[in-house]
């Protein structure tokens, strides 16, 4: 049984790290029988390359055929789908080109309103029409211009609110200096 | 001009890229290697070579795959395990995988011609392998002969580094109980 600070065998593979390998080699300066251990598995070792290796009997070599080698084309191929960073690419590309297409061949949205007042149009005159878009124009106008008023009656209210609210700061303020200085006074005056 | 020697790591993106010169120039630094990993896990000659040019033909197939070149040799290992055991599986489908001993060839593994070693000694660790298990077997020539360290035999094997350990530890043990008294025998 060793009693090295680390496993003999390990030290001996070389699969310690370079300090604890120091401290192995320090323990075996003191200890007898883990270099005893040590030997043996250097004999051990020793004996294994007793077997050399062999020669391989024939060497082995590869033709290049141009039957069964890929095209051009297809090695190019080959080599842009086994780059992860090229397919990445293609992916971006591809996804462009769809979007591309969608947005060219996507028919348009019929312009609704166009296509009722053609419906509605056909068949009069000129004038009538002229009348129409004058109805049509005023109407729209009236409907602004109400809408305008609304909005500047509600301007008008806002704004004498806010009015209302700092005058009424203003007085607060005025009746508390008020107080204040007469409670002064008062103690001033006894 | 820097002259630098040339490495895997350059070699392995031209040959994905199916430069044949390229895979060739790697599959000679590695040929031997690997067949004597599958030598010495399937103690058969003509299985090795085989097996050897099976793994080297699915690796060029498959290379692309690999993201890390520096990855390599662990990831080659692996798919010459996987033929290996193929090969085991499909000679006895009984048996189950991970029992699967190699074939044993009678005499065991043959020396090569410029052993310097006695040939009682060969025959005597030969003999030694032959009694481990198939998996500690390929823990002590993963570690021993091919040099891997245990997080690229835990790669190799799939297994976790501490099973990797388990059984090298105790193939080391075991080998050592044989060999060590032989040879210390033969020092003194």
């Amino acid at each position: 049984m060793s009693c090295s600070p680390f496993d003999l065998r390990d030290y001996f593979l070389r699969e310690l790290t370079n300090p604890r390998q120091l401290q192995v080699e320090a323990h075996l300066e003191t200890c007898p029988s883990c270099r005893e251990e040590l030997d043996r598995l250097r004999v051990t070792q020793t004996a294994l390359f007793a077997l050399r290796e062999e020669e391989i009997p024939q060497r082995i070599g590869f033709v290049s055929d141009k039957i069964f080698e890929p095209s051009p084309w297809r090695r190019f191929w080959a080599a842009f789908w086994g780059s992860g960073a090229r397919l990445g690419f293609a992916s971006a590309a591809m996804l462009s080109a769809a979007l591309l297409v969608s947005a060219l061949t996507r028919p348009a949205p019929a312009p609704l309103a166009q296509t009722r007042s053609t419906v509605a149009t056909a068949g009069l005159s000129s004038a009538e029409i002229e009348s129409r878009i004058q109805a049509a124009v005023q109407k729209a106008a009236l409907e602004i211009e109400a809408r305008q008023e609304k909005k500047t009656a509600q301007l008008v209210r806002d704004i004498e609110l806010r009015d209302q609210a700092k005058l009424h700061n203003v007085v607060a303020l005025a009746d508390a200096q008020f107080d204040y200085y007469r409670q002064r006074y008062a103690g001033a005056n006894q | 001009m820097i002259f630098r020697a040339v490495e895997d790591a350059d070699l392995i993106p031209q040959a994905a890229r199916g430069n044949v010169e390229a895979y060739n120039l790697l599959v000679s630094r590695w040929e031997k290697r690997v067949y004597n990993y599958l030598l010495r896990i399937t103690a058969n000659r003509e299985d090795a070579l085989d097996l050897t040019q099976d793994v080297f033909l699915k690796a060029y197939q498959n290379l692309r795959k690999l993201d890390d070149a520096s990855r390599f040799a662990p990831w080659l290992y692996r798919i010459a395990h996987n033929e290996a055991y193929s090969m085991f599986r499909k000679r006895r489908p009984e048996t189950d995988v991970d029992e699967l001993p190699p074939e044993s060839t009678g005499s065991g593994i043959t020396v090569g011609g410029s052993s310097v070693f006695p040939i009682e000694l060969s025959l005597a660790v030969a003999g030694a392998l032959e009694r481990l298990s198939a998996e500690q077997r390929e823990a002590v020539v993963l570690k021993i002969y091919q040099g891997f360290k245990f997080e690229e035999m835990a790669e190799i094997l799939a297994c976790p580094v501490s099973t990797v350990k388990s059984r090298l530890y105790t193939a080391l043990d075991l080998l050592k109980a044989e060999l060590a008294p032989i040879r210390a025998r033969g020092v003194s």
